[in-house]
Parts: structure tokens; sequence; C-alpha cells
């Protein structure tokens, strides 16, 4: 028999999944405002949108940062390929640009003029054959990521589209616009399916402007739910009086399962963004803070205060790990797991 | 979709009835005991003979110099917004306006006013009347000085109109010392413009006219023993009630051909643009449009791309229009507002007030044309040249329609400055 020695390292225990336990392992600085970030599916990197018009990738093992210049706007949406070799990025310049992720210094590798005004929105389709785009001009388009070509224009919204996400495993999309319309289309020929709404999320202002609508849709594992994040309760939106609120609904039925009224006390605060997790719960990110919900319970079990309003998030292959994109130009790293 | 008209700024406009119109009227009279009504400004009489108009497009709440007129390309304050090309060359104005900037030949910029209050209420008060109010003194705003200094004697209309989307007829606690003659009149740009103005039902035109011979009478004998400002304020009310009621199809937009109406838009502010025009037509002397809600703390970029499209095709149309009716030569229009906004950008994307560094446009009569007076740094942080205030931009409005802005008003053998004296015109912008 073979005795351990005393200086042997003993195998760290599996990290154990609890986002009550969720704290803050890293703290990256960049110099100008965050709007968006996504993890590569393999899990090597994170890349953040900015307002300084790059997108600043990280290795996240060791924390480098590399900038990615070409966008003349603020850098609205990111997107990867399955593959995660492939890195696309949208800003409100109206350009798609393509880039090779894990290349020493990313150039261009593709830049096309994919809306007239703001691009808002990008999703890659599961099997990485085509790129969804949504924008200011009303329109969500899809592009062949092999040759860069339009494939197809959706037209039916009427006015400005927030988000758009394939259907997991499908070639159907859906996509959510400032007035609180969810479209369900079919990516093979273009046709409207069908429509969802949670109209009582947009505000429209004095007949001008509206204020809201659907600012993120997101898929459960199964594909059975369908969450809306966004807000609702505006009370004086010039001065951003609002509450954030979650709308899930049954994607078989198209009904309205639960309404997240996310925060309980009385705050003012946009739902940016909502996912489901892998493992169950939800999240979003509701201004400084991160909130943990069950999917059935308009609870929330759990929050997690950071130092400055979030506007978007992700979560790493891993499960555990989630990165924050913040106005103070920080991309804050999260581990939903005991210290 | 949930519909919320803007509750941040509300038009300080009232809706109010024909009733509450004269009580209006009256309690302002009330505290204007002593003054004559009957003073005359300096040089009336040859101003009268020009016709001209002011117009104000009042953009409440503050809208933001950086998405207007002084757009920037710093990165950290200048927003999302880039700066286009206009019909001066060299003079570039935000994205968000694309058919004003074809305009600009037309217009003039300030974009070098820098004042000190942050305030809403304060501010309005201050771009209005061209000074601070003070305790003891109120200064009439710049609707009732030149309703008063462009007046013409018989016009039948009141020189001093607020436009509004449906209104019936308030009057203003605008005109200080001046009297509730130069206070401002409400109109609405829809329902005919002033409701209540037919006789009621069962009533001859006849019966009226006795009714009015009556209180005229017993009003002429209590004057021959009782001269007082109360008793004026009545008679000059109930007359210009008599006037508007007789020309009310001048406020009717819908008199308006069908292709004319679908030019200024069917938006409320392109709806008092056209009624602005009607009233130019008329030769009002000073017309004020609302264009409220634009205080936008929160979601400032997202708001501006509305707010400032809105605002921006029937106000390109509207100065075409002047343009091709001849009227722009006589009418100045001023896009006014109360302060700036912050070069930061707060965590809700939002611009705070700022009153420091900010911008107005004019366009029209009196002034240079493609003229750009001050700038402010890269940063919109700070004016760096030509420096100007509400008592210069006072004076300029006043100087640019022919009105001598260093004289007095003569009130009850009282002189009142018509403009701070201590302050003068932006003498290189006037023509």
């Amino acid at each position: 028999m073979t005795l351990p020695r005393f200086d042997e390292p003993k195998a760290k225990p599996e990290p154990r999944f609890d986002p009550r336990a969720t704290h803050t392992t890293h703290d990256w600085a960049h110099s100008a405002r965050l709007l968006c970030c996504r993890v590569d599916p393999t899990g090597r990197f994170v890349c953040a949108g900015a307002t300084d018009h790059t997108v600043q990738r990280w290795e996240i093992a060791t924390g480098t940062k590399v900038p990615l210049a070409a966008h003349t706007n603020w850098v609205s949406a990111l997107g990867f390929s399955p593959d995660g070799a492939t890195l696309y990025s949208g800003s409100y310049d109206g350009r798609l640009i393509a880039w090779e992720t894990a290349a020493a210094a990313p150039q261009p590798v593709r830049t096309t003029p994919a809306h007239e005004g703001w691009l808002r929105a990008i999703a890659l389709s599961s099997d990485g054959q085509w790129i969804a785009t949504a924008g200011n001009d009303r329109l969500v388009k899809i592009w062949s990521a092999a040759t860069g070509e339009k494939v197809r224009e959706l037209s039916g919204h009427s006015q400005h589209v927030f988000c758009v996400q394939f259907v997991p495993g499908t070639r159907e999309l859906v996509s959510g616009d400032c007035l609180g319309n969810i479209h369900h289309w079919n990516g093979e020929d273009g046709k409207l399916l069908r429509q969802f709404e949670a109209r009582d999320t947009s505000f429209l202002i004095a007949d001008i402007a509206p204020f809201g609508g659907i600012l993120n849709l997101a898929f459960n594992r199964d594909g059975s739910r369908l969450t809306a994040a966004g807000h609702f309760k505006v009370s004086n939106a010039p001065a951003g009086n609002r509450r954030a609120v979650a709308t899930t609904f049954d994607w078989k039925s198209g009904e309205r399962v639960v309404r997240q009224e996310s925060v309980k006390e009385e705050r003012d605060a946009t739902l940016w963004r909502a996912v489901h997790h892998p493992r169950g719960p939800m999240l979003g990110i509701i201004a400084k803070e991160l909130g943990f919900w069950e999917p059935e319970s308009v609870e929330l079990f759990h929050l997690l205060k950071t130092p400055s309003e979030m506007f978007d998030f992700d979560l790493h292959p891993n499960g555990l790990d989630l990165f924050t994109a913040h106005f103070d130009g920080h991309l804050r790293v999260h581990r939903c797991a005991p210290a | 979709m949930n519909r919320q008209h803007s509750p941040q700024c509300q038009t300080p406009q009232h809706v109010l009835g024909r009733r509450q119109f004269l009580g209006e009227t009256l309690g302002a009279v009330g505290g204007l005991a002593g003054v004559s009504l009957l003073a005359e400004p300096a040089g009336a009489a040859e101003l009268s003979q020009q016709g001209k108009s002011v117009v104000v497009i009042f953009l409440d709440g503050g809208i933001s110099q950086f998405e207007s007129w002084d757009p920037k390309t710093d990165l950290d304050t200048g927003g999302p917004f880039r700066a286009i090309s206009t019909s001066v060359p060299g003079i570039q104005v935000s994205e968000l306006l694309p058919y004003t900037s074809r305009h600009l030949h037309r217009m003039a910029l300030i974009r070098s006013i820098s004042t000190d209050l942050d305030d809403h209420g304060l501010a309005k008060n201050i771009v209005r009347a061209g000074r601070q109010t003070r305790t003891a003194t109120e200064y009439p705003e710049l609707g009732a000085v030149v309703a008063k200094g462009l007046e013409r004697p018989g016009f039948p209309l009141p020189g001093h109109i607020r436009t509004m989307v449906s209104g019936v007829g308030g009057r203003g606690r605008d005109a200080s010392y001046l009297g509730p003659g130069y206070a401002s009149v409400s109109v609405g740009a829809e329902a005919g413009g002033i409701v209540n103005n037919k006789l009621p039902e069962g009533l001859t035109v006849e019966a009226d006219n006795r009714r009015h011979d009556w209180r005229r009478f017993v009003n002429d004998r209590h004057r021959r023993r009782v001269r007082s400002a109360e008793i004026d304020a009545y008679t000059q009310t109930f007359e210009q009630s008599r006037r508007l009621m007789e020309r009310r199809e001048l406020f009717d937009i819908a008199a308006e051909p069908a292709a004319v109406r679908d030019a200024y838009g069917h938006s409320e502010f392109g709806k008092q643009l056209l009624l602005a025009r009607r009233l130019v037509e008329q030769e009002v002397p000073f017309i004020e449009v609302s264009h409220a809600g634009w205080d936008f703390h929160h979601n400032n970029f997202e708001f501006h791309l509305h707010y400032v499209a809105d605002f921006d095709r029937p106000f390109a149309h509207f100065l075409d229009d002047l343009a091709e009716r001849g009227l722009l030569s006589r009418t100045l229009v001023i896009v006014m507002t109360e302060f700036g906004r912050t070069p930061k950008i707060n965590p809700g994307y939002g611009r705070d007030h700022y009153p420091a560094a900010w911008s107005i446009a004019m366009a029209g009569c009196g002034i240079h044309h493609g003229a750009v007076i001050g700038k402010t740094d890269a940063k919109g942080i700070e004016v760096t040249d030509r420096k100007v205030d509400h008592r210069h931009l006072f004076h300029t409005y006043l100087r640019a329609v022919g009105i001598k802005s260093s004289g007095d008003f003569r009130i009850g053998g009282r002189a009142f400055p018509i403009a701070d004296p201590a302050y003068g015109p932006i003498e290189e912008l006037l023509v």
C-alpha cells in the first residue's frame, strides 16, 4: 500500500453549480462603455462591443485583451459560429463584420453593409450556415455564413427590431420589436408563421417615440419555453421610471405562462437580457444586479450586486462562469459556485 | 402598446374654456393697479407697416445640442449619431436632421450659449423673458414684447398666440407690466382652433349685439367716472373674443387643401406648424409652437432618434412653405429651448440638464443666413468662442424684426427697458 506524500497536490473537487453562491472572480477594464458581450463556444475567448467603436477580445485564461477595430459606430451585437472560429460583430454603423476569432491581431474577414441605420442583434443557426441580423430598418435578414450573400429578408415588423434568435435545431427564427411584437418566421421561405405579443412592455410617448418592447428573446433548453426580456409599468419614460419584467410563453401554444416581475423592490430598471441556464434557473441583468429565479416562479431567489450598470451578459460553456458587460467599461467574470 | 403623454416638462399652455379665459385675464389685471394699458412702444407706427412676424418653436424640456445643432465626434461625449453636411458648405448638423440640413442657407446657428440655470421653470423664464425674474419685478416674455413692439392699430387678431394641439383659447400670464392685452392666447390646431367659437343655440346675432351694446354703454358710463385697468382689460377681452369668433375660420387648418396638410404631416407638431403658417399669413406678430417632452435623462439616443425625426420634416417643410409664399423674408423663426444636455452620458444612456454650452437655431428675416455664431470645444463641454446668453439673444430677436431693443416702454409715466440695458444684440448676426 502506498500512502500519498504529504505534499502531493490534492485533486480539486469539481465546482458545484450553486447560483446562490455566485461571486465575482475577475474584473477586466476597458476605457469605453461596453454594450454587449459573448463567450466563444470553445470557452477560450470572451468578446465585448464598446462605444469607442471597437470589439475587445479577452483570452479567458490569461485576461489578455486585444482590440478589433473596424466599425465606425457603437458595437451593439456579437455572435460566434458554433465552432467558435468566426466572430461576427454588428454596429450602429449598420455593418456586419466577420473576424477570425483566434487570430493574433484579428482583421475583418468580410464586411457586409447589412442594415440601414443601427444593427441591433445577431444570431447564428445551430448548423452555423446562417447568420441572422436585425435592425432599425425594421428588417430581419439572413446571411450565408459561407459566402456572405444575403439569403433572405424578413419584412413585417412595423418598427425597430431589437432582437432575433433561431428556434433551437431549426431554420425558423423569432424576432422582437420595440412595439412589443414577436414574429415567428420560417427562414426557408421567409413566411411569417405566427405572432406573439407582449405589447404591455412598449409605451408610445407623446405619439412620437416607442419606449421598451422586446429587448431580448431566449429559449429554454428543450425549446418548450420562450422568454422575452424588457420593462413595463412605465410612469415617466424620459426620466427612466419603469420596472424590469420577463414574459415567458409556452412555445407550442403561444400562451403566456409566467410574468416575472424581476425586481420586487421599487426601482427603475430594464431587464436587458434573460437566459435559461442549462441547469434550470433563469438569469437576468437588472441595472447593476444579476438576478436569478426559477422559470415557473415569479420570485427572485438571488441577486448579485455589481459596481456598474450592465447591458449584456453571456454564459461560459462550462455552465459555471458568466460574463457581464458594464457601463463603466469593465467586463466582469462571475462564478455560480462557492468560492 | 401603451400610449403616454410625455409626463416630464409638460407644456405650460393651459387648456382653458372661454369663461376661464375671461377669468384668467381679469386675474392678471388684478396685479396691474396703476399701469395704463394705453402706453405706446417706441417706433410702433413705422414698424406696423412691415407686417413682420416672429415664430418661436419651443422644444420644451431641453433638446440635446449634440443630437441637433452642434454634433461632436468625440468618442466619450459625442453619442452614436454622425454629423452630416448641410446646404452651407462647412456647416454640419446631426444626421437626425436630414431635411433641415437642406435649409441651412436660410438659417443661422448659435452654438455658444452659456446660461447658469438648470431648472426647467427658471431656465424657461430667462430664455423667454431675456432676464431673470426678480422678487419685485416680472418681465414680459418675448411674445408680449413683440406683440407690443409690432402692434398695428386696428389689428383684429391677438398679437401673441400660442398654438396647441387641441385648445380652447386660454390666456397666459406672460405679459407682466405690458398688460393682459399682450398676453398669449392659446389656440388649437385641431377642432377648428378655438372651440365654443359660435353663439349658443337660440342666441341670435341681433340679441348678442344688443347684449354687447348694453355692456359697452354701462362700461362707458362707468369709465367717465372711474378709469381703471380692470375695465379696460374687460373691454379688450370681450372685444377680442368677438373678433376671434368672427374670424374663426383663420384657425381652422381643415380649410387647407389636403395636399398642403399632407405635406406638413399629420403629427401634432405638423398641424401646429400649419396653423402657424396661416397666422403668419395674417401678420400675427408673435406665434409660439410648442414641441414638448425633450427632457431625456434616460434613453437619450433612442428618444432623440424619434423626437428629432418628428421635428425635422415638418420644420423643413414649414421653412419651404414660408419661403415659397414669400413670407420668410418678413418672418423670424427661432428654434428655442431652455438649456442643453450634458456632454457626459449617464448610466441610463441619458443626458442631464446642461446650461453651460448649448445651441439654438434661427431662420428667416433680419439675420445673416448660413451664419454660425460661436463654438464649443471638441467634447462640447465649454464655449470657446463668442459666449452669449439669454440677454444677448433677447436683444437679437427683437432687433432682427426691427424693434429697437435698447429702447424703453413708457408705461404709466415710467420707463421700462425693453431688454436688459447692460447687454446688446449679437451684432454680427444681424443684417
